[in-house]
């Protein structure tokens, strides 16, 4: 069952496809998880967390692409997601990035995240992208940082509130690391 | 940029189509959910909000194959509201749900839709039978559901929150 036309992107550990039915338990694990999904931004309850993972699918429909499933090559696990996301009221379109339990300290998210950055860069067009992140959440300014994205202002966001939004390096301005974030050697 | 690839059937209906939800609905929804006459259906809601509503109602006909449909008029094109079936997370059963926004109501452009919606329902989504969850205090859509052949089933809760179930008669049957 395909519940959109997102493509499937590959990096050397991870198959980044669409959301697909399989992926609702995981997502509403993860939304109901409140300390986990704090800076993602949680769901108060059950019926709230299933209208997520719908809006994302409904996203994917209305601008051709949202938030990608990441799953593992190896053991077919949903790890987490990233993406593009764009609702009405946001900033910009944002790289955002999320792992569920179990799948953090492997450099799953950035491996996504730098795929997703590529995706959007290359296939969409976009010429530039931000991330969102809610003030504390030092794990994913580490993580915006190592993708080569920085601090550009703090504005405050529609839904998270207080928010710090980070800019990320334009296409081309390769930060000389592949998407498994290993530094290229070059003779 | 609309990328839509969903399959959503258009119902035509005398001077009425439902016809599928998309971004340039948001105005006429947002001025709706701003509204107090929203609060019966989940209102009053942000702009923003508004725009979750839409991408949420796309994602709900691609996870349950059925959803909400905006109500046009068939000659204008102008939408008047929405009508269609409800099957979230929370939801006991499939709900038949109807908004009409303002400047439209008195017009038995209601009824006509949900009586659309429903026959639509039975005829091919494999929903027969089904429910209207109905705030207490709506007593225009407890009329509109009385119009319909819906009978008062039980007081109930939707998410917590006490509601009535109102039961919507088969296609076969004969509507008292």
């Amino acid at each position: 069952m395909n519940l959109t036309q997102a493509p499937t992107l590959e990096t050397s550990r991870l198959i980044l496809r669409g959301p697909e039915p399989q992926d609702i338990a995981p997502t509403i694990a993860f939304l109901l998880d409140r300390e986990r999904s704090e800076g993602f931004g949680s769901s108060p309850n059950r019926g709230e967390a299933w209208r997520w993972f719908a809006l994302n699918v409904g996203h994917w429909h209305i601008h051709g692409y949202g938030y990608f499933t990441i799953e593992m090559k190896d053991s077919g696990e949903t790890a987490g997601i990233a993406g593009i996301w764009n609702p009405e009221g946001w900033p910009e379109p944002e790289l955002g990035w999320a792992l569920y339990a179990g799948f953090e300290g492997r450099g799953i998210a950035y491996e996504a995240a730098a795929r997703a950055r590529r995706y959007a860069y290359e296939d969409l067009g976009f010429s530039t992208l931000t991330s969102n992140i809610v003030p504390g959440n030092t794990r994913s300014v580490a993580l915006a940082e190592r993708l080569g994205a920085w601090f550009e202002r703090e504005y405050e966001n529609i839904h998270m509130g207080h928010d710090l939004l980070y800019r990320h390096p334009a296409p081309g301005a390769d930060d000389g690391r592949d998407d498994d974030g290993s530094v290229e050697a070059y003779a | 940029m609309t990328t839509l690839t969903l399959h959503i059937p258009e119902v035509k209906s005398g001077d009425l189509i439902l016809r599928t939800i998309c971004e340039d609905d948001l105005d006429q929804l947002a001025a709706f959910y701003a509204g107090t006459r929203s609060q019966f259906v989940g209102g009053p809601l942000s702009r923003a909000d508004c725009w979750r509503l839409i991408a949420g109602n796309l994602g709900h006909w691609a996870l349950r194959g059925f959803g909400m449909w905006v109500i046009a008029d068939r000659g204008t094109g102008n939408p008047l509201g929405i009508c269609g079936f409800i099957f979230r997370e929370g939801w006991d059963e499939p709900e038949l749900g109807w908004q009409v926004w303002d400047g439209y109501e008195g017009r038995g452009i209601a009824y006509r839709a949900a009586h659309a919606a429903r026959t639509h329902g039975a005829a091919h989504f494999g929903l027969d039978g089904v429910i209207s969850y109905i705030d207490p205090a709506n007593t225009r859509s407890q009329a509109l559901a009385e119009r319909l052949g819906a009978r008062f089933e039980r007081d109930g809760t939707l998410l917590g929150t006490p509601c009535q179930v109102w039961r919507h008669p088969k296609s076969g049957e004969v509507a008292a």
